[in-house]
C-alpha cells in the first residue's frame, strides 16, 4: 500500500547526474507551458503589437487589468467559483465517501447494479440533457442561486468508483480491529479510513475543482445575475465576437483563472505525491 | 494532515457564510449593479424593474447600460436592468426558458432572420410571445414625456420588420453591407475607384494579383448566408414564395434560383483563381477584418456595423480606406440591399406600468440624441431620421462620409420583396445550411449547382418540419 | 411482425432459464418465457408500436426488434438475479463489485442505502430524470418553444444509418465474425508459431472490422440530411488521437518528471497549469499560436525559416491535428498529474532487481513500470475517453467550428449544433443517445477486455 508508506526515501528510479533532467525538464516545461507563457506576453499588448509579434512585453497590462478586474469584475467571478468550486468538492468528497463505505463495507442486495448505475452517469451527455435540467432547476426556484450550480453536482460516479477500488485495497484486518473496539460506520470512516486515503481524497479534490471550476455552459443558462456569475461565463463573455474581439484582457483573463486550479496544485501534490494507486482485488 | 479534511470541511463552512454575507453586502451597497436592484426596489416598493436582455458582451453591452443609467435617472419609478448575451440565440433560449418558468424579460434583443421565429413562438397558454410595439403605443405620441419616435424609423427597417401590416419591434442595430478597401494597394495596381460591380471586382483582383509585392489574396468577406441573402436582394431574387414570406406564410425556399447560382458561381471563381481569402471558418467576422487590417486582402465587403472601427484601424495601420457600396452583379438591374442587424421586442402580458415604462424606455433608448451617439460609436444606421437629421446638422457626415454609405445605399434600394429580404421559419437552420454547402464549394471544389441542388432539399426539409410544428 | 417478436421471445425466454439455471423447473420455464414476452413488449408498446405501423421501413423494424431483444434480455436478467437469490447463490456480479472477503458491518438491511441515499438521490434527480427526458424527445419532431409536437418513431435515428436493413444487420454481425474467428484461432494455436503471429496480427485487423462496420452503418440518410458519415469517422480519428496523444505525452512526461530533484515542485506546477485551462481558452491559445494572420507559429516560421505554413483550417489533416494537439495538450496535464503519483508506488526494489539482470532502460520501463501503472492506464483511458467525446466542444467553436467542410465537426459538436443552437431537440437528443450507448459500450468492452488484463495491486 503506497498510502501506507509514504516516508519511504527513495533517490528514484535511476540515478545518476541530475543536470540533463534538468535541461530536458526546463525544455519540455517550456513546450508544454508556451501556449500560457505566450498568453502572458500577449496580455500585456495591445492589438495592434500582437499583430506585429513583438516579442517584449508591451505596455497595456495594468489598462487590460482594469477592463478585466474592475470593470467586467472577474474578481466577483472568481470569487463566485471559487465558493462554488469548494463547495462542490468537499460536498463530493463526502458523499463519494459514503459510497464507497457503503459499497465496500456492507453486503446488500443490487449492489452491483448500483454500482453499475452509479458508474454510468459518468458517460450521460449532460450538454443535452441541460434544458430538461434547467425546467427542474428553475420548478425547484434555484435560479441565480449558488444551490442551482452546487446541488445537481455534489454526486460523483468518479469519486465513489475511486474510493471504492482504494478501501477494496485495504487490509481487511481493519475492519475487523475496528468491530472489536465497536466502531460505527462512521466512527470507522473518519478513524480509520480517511486517515488512509489522503492520496485519494486530494486526487479528487484536484479533479472536482478543476471540472467545477471549468463549468460553463450550465452556469451561464441558470444563472442570470451578473454579480452572481462563474468565472468561465465571464471569460466567456470577454470572447465576444463582432470585430471588436480584443487578446490582451481575454488573455490577461485567462491566466488569472487559471490561478486558483494551479494552488490547488500546489497544495494538493503533497499528500498526492505520496503515491497514489488504483487497485483492484484480484 | 490528518486534519485535512476538518480543515476543508471548515472552509467549506466559511465560504458559505462569507457566500450569506457578500449578497447581504450588496444590500447595503450603493452602487447600481444588478444585485442591489431588489434591495433599492424592496424599501420604497414602487420601483418597477424593467429586464431587458441584450445579445452583447462588448463595447455595446456597456452602451446599453449606460443609456438605461441614463433613462433610470430620469425615471427613478423605474429600474431597466441590462444583462448581456453571447449571441442572439443566446438570448433566445434564455428567454424561451423563461417564459417556460414564467419570469419573462420584459424586453428581449433579437436579430432579423429570426423575425418569423419570434412571431411564432407562443407561451404554454398559448398566446404569442410578443406584443406589437405600434399596438401597445395605440396612437400617443408621447408616453411618460418621452417622444414617440416609431413614425421616425427609417423605412428600410421599418418595412423589414412590418408583419402583416404591423411594425412589431422597434429596431437597434440596423446595417447594410458595404465594403471597405485599402486604397493604397488599389493605387498600386492603378485602380482609383473601388470596383462597383462583380466584373470589376474580378479586373481589380487580376490587377492586383500581378503586383510584385501585392497581398497574398484580394478579397475576402465572411462565410456569412447574409451576404448571400444581400446579393438576392441586389439582383430582385426571392429567397422563398409568398413574396419571401411577406404576404402569406413561406413555405417554399430557393436555393437554385439563377441569381444564388450566378452569386456563388462569381465567389467560386474569385476562389478558384486564388482571388478569394478563405479563412476556413463560417461566420467569421474577426478573422476576415484580421486579414484586412494585416494587408493580406486588398479588399473586405463586410457589415457597415463597424464603419467606425474598421476606418479607424486601417488609418492607424497606415493605410487609406474607401468605404463603398456591396459590389452587385452588372449583368442584371439593381433592385437593392437589405438591412441586417436585430431589433428590440417587448413581452407580451406586461401590466400596464411596467408596458408603458417599457414603451418609455423603447422610445428613448432610439431618441435622435441617443440613435445619432449609437451611428457614431459603431456604425450602425442611425436608426430614426430626426437622428440623421441631428448628425447632419453638427455635420458629422461631412467629416467622416464613410458613415453616410449605409444609408445612401439603402435609400438607393427599390422597395420590394427581394429587397426587404424574408420572413422564412427556421431561417437559422437554413442559413446554416447555405453557408455549410459553400464551404464545400470552397474547400472541396464541388460544382455549385449540384451541391446547392442537396442544400435545396436540406433546406425544404427544414421548413417543411418548422410548419408543420408552427403553421397553420 | 410485432406478434413474430413477441413469440421468439416467447421461446428464447426459457432457453435462456435453461442456460443459467442449475436445476430448472417448467414452473421457471414459464415465468422466463412469461418476462421474457413482458419486456420485449414493454419498449414497443410504451411507443405507441409506431415501428410497425404502415409506411415505417425496414430500419424502423430493425431498431425495434434490437429494443425488443434489449427489453426481453433485461427482464431476464433481472429474472435470474432473483431466482439466484431464492437460490441461496450469491450473484456472480457481487464479486465484480469489489466485495469485501471477511464481510462487512452486520447491521441493518437500510444502513448502506442511507449511505448510498446522497448520492442516489442527487443522480436520480439531476441525470436520470432528464436522460429519461431526452430518450422521449429522440423519437419526436419539435422545436424550443414550439407549440406542439410531432412523434417521429425512429425517424431521427433511422436517418442517421443507412436505410438497407439488410446491410445494417451484415456489417456488425460480420465483424463480430471477424472478432471471434481471430479470438478462436488465437486461442487454438500453440505461441511462437506462424500462425500464432498470424493470429495476433488477425485480431487487430479484426477489431479494426468492427470500426469499418460501423462506419458502414452510418451514412448519408435519405431526405438531404446533413451526412452523419464524417462525423462519425471525424469523432473516431478525433477521440482516438486526443486519448493516444494526452495519454502516451502524459506518461512520457511524468516518467520524465517523477525523479526528485531539486525544483520539481516548480517544474510540475507547469507541466500540469494546462490542465487548469478550460476548453474555450485552450481553443484561443492554439488559435492564437496557429492563426494564419494573428498566430505566433505561423509567423516566426515564416520570418525565421521562410516556411509557409498553410491556413490549419483548409486542410482537413491539419484541422484535425490542431484540435487533437489543443484538446490532447490540455488533458495532458491531468494525465501527468496521475501518472507522477502512481510512479511513486513502483516497486523499487523490483527495479534494482532488474539492473542488476543488466535489464536496459527501456525492458524496465516495459516489463516493471508499465504493468505496475496498468490500473492507472485503465482509469485514465476511461476519463481521458469521456473527456475527449464530451468536452472537446468549446475547442472545436474556437478554432475550426467544425471546418473544412465538417471534417472537424464530431458527434458532441453536432450535437450542440443540431440540438442546442438549431433548436431541433428531438434529432439532437437522438444523437446524443446515439453517443450516450456508444460510450457505454466502449467503456463496458474496455471493462471487459482490458479490465480483465489490468494488473491490479497496491504495490
Amino acid at each position: 500500500m503506497a498510502g501506507l508508506s509514504p516516508g519511504v526515501k527513495r533517490k528514484g528510479l535511476a540515478r545518476g547526474r541530475s543536470w540533463p533532467y534538468h535541461i530536458s525538464l526546463t525544455v519540455t516545461a517550456f513546450v508544454i507551458a508556451f501556449p500560457l507563457l505566450y498568453a502572458a506576453l500577449i496580455s500585456t499588448q495591445t492589438n495592434a503589437e500582437i499583430f506585429s509579434f513583438k516579442l517584449t512585453p508591451g505596455s497595456s497590462l495594468m489598462d487590460h487589468f482594469e477592463i478585466v478586474w474592475v470593470t467586467r469584475d472577474l474578481a466577483g467571478a472568481m470569487w463566485n467559483s471559487t465558493v462554488q468550486s469548494i463547495l462542490v468538492t468537499v460536498g463530493k468528497t463526502v458523499l463519494a465517501l459514503l459510497a464507497g463505505l457503503a459499497f465496500v463495507y456492507f453486503k446488500f442486495r443490487g449492489k452491483w447494479i448500483v454500482f453499475f448505475l452509479v458508474l454510468i452517469t459518468l458517460m450521460m451527455p449532460t450538454e443535452v440533457m441541460i434544458l430538461a435540467m434547467f425546467r427542474l432547476v428553475s420548478g425547484f426556484g434555484w435560479q441565480d442561486t449558488m444551490a442551482a450550480i452546487v446541488v445537481p453536482f455534489l454526486a460523483s460516479a468518479t469519486g465513489a468508483f475511486l474510493f471504492r477500488q482504494h478501501f477494496a485495497n485495504l487490509p481487511a484486518e481493519l475492519l475487523e480491529a475496528s468491530q472489536i473496539d465497536g466502531a460505527s460506520p462512521l466512527q470507522f470512516l473518519t478513524k480509520v479510513l480517511i486517515p488512509l486515503s489522503w492520496n485519494v481524497i486530494a486526487a479528487l479534490f484536484v479533479i472536482q475543482f478543476v471540472y467545477t471550476w471549468n463549468m460553463f455552459l450550465w452556469p451561464s443558462l441558470i444563472i442570470r445575475d451578473e454579480s452572481r456569475q462563474v468565472v468561465q461565463a465571464a471569460l466567456q463573455n470577454l470572447t465576444n465576437v463582432g470585430g471588436s474581439l480584443t487578446y490582451g484582457p481575454l488573455m490577461l483573463a485567462a491566466i488569472l483563472a487559471s490561478i486558483p486550479p494551479a494552488i490547488v496544485f500546489v497544495l494538493m501534490q503533497k499528500p498526492f505525491m505520496s503515491g497514489f494507486a488504483i487497485g483492484q482485488q484480484k | 494532515m490528518k486534519g485535512l479534511l476538518r480543515y476543508l470541511v471548515l472552509l467549506a463552512v466559511v465560504v458559505l457564510v462569507a457566500a450569506a454575507c457578500s449578497s447581504d453586502d450588496s444590500d447595503s451597497g450603493t452602487t447600481t449593479t444588478a444585485a442591489s436592484t431588489e434591495t433599492t426596489a424592496a424599501p420604497s416598493g414602487d420601483v418597477t424593474t424593467i429586464d431587458f436582455w441584450v445579445g452583447f458582451t462588448d463595447y455595446r453591452l456597456d452602451w446599453s447600460k449606460e443609456t438605461a443609467a441614463a433613462f433610470n435617472a430620469a425615471h427613478p419609478e423605474y429600474n431597466v436592468q441590462v444583462t448581456g448575451f453571447k449571441a442572439y440565440n443566446d438570448v433566445w433560449d434564455a428567454t424561451v426558458l423563461a417564459v417556460d418558468s414564467g419570469q419573462p424579460p420584459a424586453l428581449i434583443h433579437f436579430f432579423e432572420a429570426a423575425t418569423r421565429q419570434a412571431l411564432d413562438a407562443v407561451t404554454p397558454d398559448g398566446d404569442p410571445y410578443f406584443k406589437s410595439v405600434t399596438d401597445a403605443v395605440a396612437g400617443r405620441t408621447e408616453i411618460l414625456g418621452e417622444p414617440v419616435i416609431l413614425d421616425s424609423v427609417i423605412s428600410a427597417a421599418r418595412n423589414y420588420y412590418t408583419v402583416n401590416g404591423s411594425f412589431y419591434s422597434m429596431p437597434w442595430n440596423t446595417s447594410s453591407t458595404v465594403m471597405f478597401s485599402n486604397m493604397d494597394m488599389l493605387k498600386a495596381a492603378g485602380i482609383t475607384e473601388p470596383p462597383a460591380t462583380w466584373a470589376e471586382v474580378t479586373a481589380a483582383c487580376d490587377a492586383i494579383a500581378a503586383l510584385a509585392d501585392g497581398p497574398s489574396s484580394c478579397i475576402t468577406w465572411p462565410n456569412h448566408s447574409w451576404f448571400v441573402e444581400q446579393s438576392l436582394g441586389q439582383q430582385g431574387e426571392l429567397l422563398a414564395n409568398a413574396d419571401n414570406g411577406r404576404t402569406g406564410r413561406a413555405t417554399e425556399v430557393y436555393l437554385e434560383s439563377p441569381g444564388m447560382l450566378a452569386y456563388l458561381e462569381w465567389w467560386k471563381s474569385l476562389s478558384d483563381a486564388g482571388h478569394y481569402l478563405y479563412t476556413g471558418v463560417q461566420r467569421d467576422w474577426d478573422g476576415t477584418t484580421a486579414a484586412f487590417y494585416a494587408g493580406d486582402v486588398a479588399m473586405l465587403i463586410y457589415s457597415s456595423s463597424d464603419t467606425t472601427a474598421i476606418n479607424e484601424t486601417g488609418t492607424e495601420s497606415g493605410f487609406e480606406v474607401a468605404t463603398t457600396f456591396m459590389p452587385r452583379n452588372g449583368d442584371v438591374d439593381y433592385v437593392g440591399n437589405l438591412i441586417g442587424g436585430a431589433t428590440i421586442w417587448m413581452l407580451g402580458g406586461l401590466d400596464q406600468v411596467t408596458e408603458d415604462g417599457t414603451l418609455a424606455f423603447l422610445n428613448f433608448f432610439s431618441n435622435p440624441e441617443n440613435a445619432a451617439a449609437w451611428h457614431q460609436l459603431t456604425g450602425y444606421e442611425a436608426i430614426t431620421t430626426e437622428a440623421i437629421d441631428l448628425l447632419v446638422s453638427e455635420g458629422f457626415y461631412d467629416e467622416n462620409p464613410a458613415n453616410k454609405v449605409a444609408s445612401d445605399q439603402l435609400a438607393a434600394a427599390k422597395n420590394t420583396p427581394a429587397s426587404l429580404g424574408a420572413l422564412l421559419g427556421n431561417f437559422v437552420g437554413i442559413r446554416d445550411v447555405i453557408t455549410i454547402a459553400i464551404e464545400d464549394i470552397l474547400v472541396n471544389d464541388l460544382d455549385v449547382a449540384t451541391r446547392m441542388a442537396l442544400a435545396q432539399e436540406e433546406a425544404q426539409k427544414s421548413l417543411d418540419e418548422y410548419e408543420s410544428l408552427f403553421g397553420g | 411482425m410485432l406478434i413474430l417478436g413477441l413469440v421468439i421471445a416467447a421461446v428464447l425466454g426459457p432457453l435462456y432459464v435453461w442456460q443459467n439455471n442449475d436445476n430448472p423447473t417448467v414452473k421457471r420455464y414459464g415465468i422466463g418465457s412469461a418476462v421474457a414476452v413482458l419486456g420485449a413488449a414493454a419498449t414497443p408498446l410504451a411507443m405507441g408500436r409506431c415501428a410497425f405501423e404502415e409506411g415505417s421501413s425496414g430500419v424502423d423494424h430493425l431498431l425495434a426488434y434490437s429494443l425488443m431483444a434489449g427489453g426481453a434480455w433485461l427482464g431476464l436478467i433481472v429474472l435470474q438475479f432473483l431466482f439466484d437469490r431464492v437460490d441461496g447463490k450469491a450473484a456472480e456480479g457481487a464479486a465484480m463489485a469489489g466485495e469485501i472477503r471477511t464481510g462487512g458491518f452486520r447491521m441493518g438491511w437500510w444502513v448502506p442505502w442511507v449511505l448510498l441515499s446522497p448520492t442516489l438521490i442527487i443522480l436520480i434527480v439531476f441525470l436520470y430524470l432528464p436522460a429519461i427526458q431526452t430518450f422521449t424527445l429522440s423519437t419526436k419532431l419539435t422545436r424550443l418553444g414550439a407549440p406542439k409536437s410531432v412523434d417521429v418513431c425512429f425517424g431521427n435515428f433511422t436517418e442517421l444509418l443507412i436505410t438497407d436493413p439488410w446491410k445494417l444487420v451484415a456489417y456488425p454481425l460480420l465483424a463480430v465474425a471477424a472478432i471471434y474467428g481471430a479470438r478462436f484461432w488465437l486461442h487454438h494455436s500453440s505461441p511462437n508459431t506462424w500462425s500464432r503471429k498470424g493470429a495476433d496480427v488477425a485480431s487487430v485487423f479484426a477489431m479494426l472490422s468492427i470500426f469499418v462496420a460501423l462506419y458502414a452503418m452510418f451514412s448519408p440518410g435519405g431526405g438531404g440530411q446533413v451526412a452523419y458519415r464524417p462525423v462519425y469517422l471525424n469523432t473516431v480519428i478525433i477521440t482516438l488521437g486526443i486519448v493516444a496523444f494526452g495519454m502516451i505525452g502524459g506518461l512520457a512526461v511524468a516518467y520524465l518528471a517523477f525523479r526528485k530533484i531539486r525544483g520539481a515542485t516548480v517544474y510540475r506546477t507547469f507541466l500540469i497549469w494546462p490542465y487548469a485551462i478550460s476548453p474555450a481558452v485552450a481553443g484561443v491559445l492554439f488559435f492564437m499560436i496557429f492563426d494564419p494572420t494573428a498566430g505566433i507559429f505561423t509567423h516566426l516560421m515564416d520570418s525565421w525559416f521562410g516556411i509557409d505554413v498553410p491556413n490549419y483550417r483548409e486542410n482537413a489533416v491539419l484541422a484535425q491535428a490542431s484540435i487533437i494537439l489543443a484538446s490532447g495538450w490540455k488533458i495532458l496535464g491531468y494525465n501527468i498529474l496521475f501518472y507522477l503519483a502512481g510512479l511513486q508506488t513502483v516497486s523499487l526494489d523490483q527495479i534494482e532487481a532488474a539492473v542488476l539482470d543488466g535489464a536496459s532502460t527501456w525492458q524496465r520501463f516495459t516489463k516493471i513500470v508499465l504493468p505496475a501503472l496498468s490500473p492507472i492506464t485503465f482509469f485514465l483511458l476511461v476519463t481521458n475517453l469521456v473527456y475527449a467525446f464530451f468536452e472537446v466542444y468549446a475547442t472545436i467553436d474556437f478554432m475550426t467550428k467544425g471546418a473544412p467542410a465538417g471534417k472537424t465537426s464530431v458527434a458532441i459538436y453536432e450535437i450542440i449544433r443540431i440540438g442546442v443552437k438549431n433548436g431541433d431537440l428531438g434529432r439532437g437528443a437522438a444523437q446524443s443517445v446515439l453517443l450516450f450507448v456508444a460510450v457505454i459500450a466502449i467503456t463496458l468492452w474496455q471493462f471487459r477486455s482490458t479490465g480483465e488484463r489490468v494488473t491490479y495491486g497496491g504495490a
